[in-house]
């Protein structure tokens, strides 16, 4: 047995220790120990992805070891992408347009899925322990964050009630039905994850290769973008990042800042736009990720979130320059 | 319409449907690849709720079920000794639904088999944007664009309830809204 199999099994321990005293844990404590089992533990599950009446089936795997934590998330059906991450680097293999997207990462979130602080969550969603169900054998705990207005979705938890891994989530919308839902149909918990199982499928070669990099400056990320403003936000959503990067070799530095209440990110990128790509204007979306594109004095600046449209949009279009009125 | 075309899909995967039933959608399914792909996702869906899926499956799996379909309802010049076949016609929805679930096996084995561990099986479709009518085209180049800004969040999101990165790996594809869709 290696050290990483002693920790992996002691982390388990813990995590089985937190379910004896459920009894007492709070919507809030759950989802915490749902942040934690899910960077902490190793697994290898299957899921069904649904949108929009659109099924997918996908692998995730995920290790810690002495390295830090890698992920893999693999299609094992439509066009076969592939997303490979670790404390350094995230890589996007996109076999359907022959392109690769190769980034820095966050440190310490492989698959960043929860924040750290529940405690602000609850001033702008209602968190719910609904009970106990039945997930592909394991028995799980429902918790159930609605939100308190219109700017939001809605999200339902299946966590496993001993290791706390999630085993289903609901995306919902205003009027709490599931707009997005990942169920998964297959998962080992705290099984031995071969080096190999984190390799990619894809080797990329012929591929396109789009590196994004992030421009270093002596800005104060806390301060914002010195040249622009985002005049109208959701109650609660706070700057939490501001940085300069390059998101494709081609295009100029784009500023991006990050909006977060805490469970629903935003992102706003404001760049120049370039006349052989052209400008994208109006809505999009990607699941139920959200995007918003509007051209301002030659800047494109799009606003992309886990938010309803209107959200993106009354966002996107509060953009102005400093000092403007 | 729509809703009875998805029950009668997911009721022959699970080998439920009657067999006239059977045999008319795999008709339809010969001629349409739309239904054909809806077909394979089902009966993928169906493999991984039970837990038995390939190390990998093949894009282009649904092609190959409908290539299948294709030579299994084209009509054949009736030889001699198909005058039999009338007295086995109640079958014969059963007969092509095995044969596609042959033809499902044989092509997810041969992913399998020989399938180089780091080239792709097949080359699938390029993803795009479905664009709302009377919207101005997007190029392309600004679809990529998009396209990285997305990639990009995903570093960023919190969201409990999605792993960030299943968007992108699962749909492969970004859709064009209607302007001013609240």
């Amino acid at each position: 047995m290696t050290v990483h199999d002693v920790v992996n099994r002691l982390v388990l321990i813990l995590l089985c220790c937190c379910g004896q005293v459920s009894a007492a844990d709070s919507a809030s404590q759950w989802l915490n120990s749902m942040s934690d089992a899910l960077k902490q533990l190793d697994y290898d599950g299957t899921f069904v992805y649904q949108h929009n009446g659109r099924l997918d089936v996908m692998r995730i795997i995920h290790r810690v070891d002495d390295g830090g934590q890698r992920g893999r998330l693999v299609s094992l059906t439509g066009s076969a992408r592939e997303v490979l991450r670790d404390d350094r680097s995230v890589t996007c293999i996109l076999p359907d347009n022959k392109s690769v997207m190769f980034g820095q990462s966050r440190a310490q979130q492989p698959f960043p899925v929860v924040p750290d602080d529940i405690a602000a969550i609850s001033r702008y969603y209602q968190l719910e322990d609904m009970g106990g169900d039945q997930i592909i054998g394991y028995s799980a705990r429902v918790i159930a964050v609605t939100p308190r207005d219109e700017f939001r979705y809605g999200y339902r938890f299946w966590i496993e009630e001993d290791s706390r891994m999630m085993l289903k989530s609901d995306l919902t919308g205003a009027d709490g039905k599931a707009i997005e839902q990942v169920i998964f149909t297959a998962l080992d918990i705290g099984t031995d994850i071969p080096a190999s199982d984190l390799q990619p499928s894809l080797s990329g070669d012929g591929y396109t290769w789009h590196r994004q990099t992030e421009i270093k400056t002596a800005e104060d990320p806390a301060q914002g973008s010195p040249g622009w403003v985002v005049r109208q936000l959701p109650t609660g959503f706070m700057l939490s990042d501001f940085r300069r990067r390059r998101l494709h070799e081609q295009g100029s530095d784009a500023e991006h800042m990050v909006f977060t209440d805490g469970m629903a990110t935003v992102s706003v990128y404001i760049e120049r736009t370039m006349p052989e790509t052209g400008a994208f204007t109006g809505p999009s979306s990607m699941g139920a990720m959200n995007a918003y594109g509007t051209v301002i004095d030659r800047y494109q600046v799009t606003v992309v979130g886990e938010v309803p449209p209107a959200t993106v949009k009354m966002i996107a279009t509060s953009v102005s320059r400093q000092g403007s009125s | 319409m729509k809703d009875t075309l998805n029950e009668q899909l997911s009721a022959l995967v699970d080998d439920e449907l009657a067999t006239g039933e059977a045999a008319l959608l795999l008709r339809q399914m010969g001629k349409d690849e739309t239904l054909c792909d809806r077909f394979a996702r089902y009966q993928l869906i169906s493999d991984a709720l039970k837990n038995n899926l390939p190390a990998q499956v093949d894009p282009a799996f649904h092609l190959r079920v409908q290539a299948a379909l294709q030579d299994e309802v084209a009509p054949q010049p009736a030889p001699a000794s198909m005058q039999f076949g009338r007295l086995f016609r109640p079958f014969a929805g059963f007969a092509v639904a095995a044969s596609v679930a042959v033809v499902a096996v044989l092509s997810l084995q041969s992913v399998r088999e020989t399938a180089p561990q780091n080239t792709p099986a097949v080359a699938a479709a390029p993803a795009e944007y479905i664009r709302a009518e009377g919207q101005a085209p997007v190029a392309r180049s600004s679809n990529r664009d998009l396209e990285a800004y997305l990639v990009n969040h995903n570093e960023f999101a919190v969201n409990r309830g999605m792993l960030p990165y299943v968007r992108i790996v699962g749909q492969g594809k970004q859709s064009r809204g209607q302007e001013d869709v609240e």
